[in-house]
């Protein structure tokens, strides 16, 4: 008796567990296909994502970080972008 | 000369049961493979040494207290090292293939078929009274069919403790007879004009693509499975970290020296199980049967399936990439493309390949994941 619950319990997990696993392929072949098709369209109008990446690899903090600790850094580096913001604002004035 | 005769007690040679040292052969014969015949030698190296540190007699390195015991208790028992070896696959893994041509997630859960199969088998031989497997240990047994080293073991610390020596040593010993299991099923089961379909180019796969898909599987596994979310989590976690390029440092040490690492502890922990008390058994043979039954089944269902589709869709598919939806990345990718080369010499289906193939990684995880449910819910 034991013995052909065992069996029993063994073919519904089959059927079961087969059956699950194509139901959810099966919505993960839907969902993909959506989010490809609905990124492709995007892209149509946004444009692709550069193709080596977004920012560089981090293997160093990067001195964007470094700018909030150190003051000075801070400083100096507003100096330069305003002197390059003044450069470029006076340039396309002419 | 008290002591002389205590030191005597205490040696090696006093103390060896026959199965010990035959379990020292063994580990031995892996340490062969590996070295000489390079079979996963990643693995067989530290599996191997474990199960000959296992085995010698009076030192009790697999025993509680034993450091071998340690790493078992601390990684495997508690599901944490296939979890980060699932990790560290997840960064490795690229869904290029798989995106491209989502229908071959298909194939991937065809492959799943000999899981299922075989843990039928395995109840069946129960019922016949050969063997003595519940219905937690056939699932175990069951899920050597994914050929997915990490989630026979995960599947198994949850379901099987006992069994995890030869599901875990089955399980890798096939994944490295790729090459020698899958070739004369996959022949058999295709015609001539059909190993040479050509298929179509894969079209380029966009970087936001890659990026939102960890988090689409991610969100599926979450609404619908959460049995498979330590798997597949882990997984979706390895994998985004790759794509998202802004923590490379993260993702290149996933990659490398983390799931290094974890594999040593991980191979001498599943070494420490091939002890002569625990291993020398008839179950182990049957094991190794059902599993080598598992996974030819799989690669089975992954040819079949491609055949189905064929019929059925419009953009043919070459029925050799079926059979690498069983996992064993990438492997079973490259038998594929092996075959296909043999009947035509300009027909590469590597990258076809990998899409099953790592469809086959989300597939047997799903598969673990309502063994799981099953089993320890029902």
């Amino acid at each position: 008796m034991e013995s052909s619950d065992l069996l029993n319990e063994g073919f519904t997990l089959m059927l079961f567990g087969v059956g699950f696993v194509f139901v959810f392929l099966t919505l993960l072949v839907i969902a993909t296909s959506l989010m490809s098709w609905i990124i492709i369209r995007y892209e149509k109008s946004v444009g692709v994502l550069p193709e080596e990446g977004i920012p560089a690899p981090t293997a160093v903090l990067s001195p964007h970080k470094h700018a909030h600790n150190t003051h000075t850094q801070d400083k100096s580096l507003i100096t330069v972008l305003s002197a390059a913001v003044h450069k470029y604002r006076s340039r396309n004035k002419k | 000369m008290e002591q002389l005769l205590n030191l005597w007690h205490n040696t090696g040679i006093y103390q060896i049961a026959p199965g010990q040292a035959f379990m020292i052969a063994i580990g031995m014969l892996l340490l062969y493979l590996a070295i000489k015949k390079n079979f996963e030698p990643l693995l067989l190296v530290p599996i191997g040494f474990g199960a000959v540190l296992a085995n010698i007699p009076g030192a009790g390195l697999a025993e509680p207290g034993g450091i071998l015991y340690l790493f078992y208790t601390v990684g495997i028992e508690s599901g944490a090292f296939p979890l980060i070896i699932f990790m560290g696959v997840g960064a490795m893994t690229d869904f290029g293939p798989l995106l491209s041509n989502p229908r071959t997630l298909f194939l991937g859960a065809a492959a799943q078929f000999g899981i299922f199969a075989t843990l039928l088998g395995a109840v069946l031989l129960s019922t016949f009274g050969i063997f003595d497997f519940s219905l937690a240990d056939a699932a175990a047994i069951g899920i050597i069919g994914g050929a997915d080293g990490p989630t026979s073991i995960y599947v198994a610390s949850k379901l099987a403790p006992d069994l995890l020596g030869a599901i875990a040593v089955a399980s890798y010993s096939y994944m490295a007879l790729v090459p020698l299991i899958q070739p004369p099923i996959m022949r058999a089961l295709t015609t001539e004009a059909e190993r040479k379909i050509k298929m179509v180019q894969q079209r380029h796969v966009s970087h936001r693509e890659k990026i939102v898909f960890p988090l689409l599987l991610l969100l599926l596994v979450a609404f619908l499975l959460p049995d498979a979310a330590p798997l597949l989590g882990m997984f979706c976690f390895g994998n985004l970290m790759k794509e998202c390029a802004v923590v490379d440092r993260l993702s290149n040490t996933t990659q490398n020296s983390l799931i290094n690492t974890v594999t040593i502890f991980l191979g001498l922990a599943v070494g420490s199980k091939l002890r002569a008390e625990e291993f020398l058994d008839l179950t182990t043979l049957g094991i190794l049967i059902l599993g080598m039954v598992a996974f030819s089944i799989g690669t089975a269902s992954g040819v079949i399936m491609a055949k189905i589709m064929n019929k059925m869709g419009k953009a043919q598919i070459n029925p050799l990439i079926g059979s690498a939806g069983v996992s064993a990345v990438p492997m079973a990718a490259r038998v594929s493309n092996k075959l296909g080369l043999e009947s035509d010499p300009h027909n590469f289906l590597l990258m076809h390949a990998m899409g099953p193939n790592v469809a086959g990684v989300i597939g047997s995880a799903v598969a673990a994941g309502v063994l799981i449910n099953y089993v320890t819910g029902g």
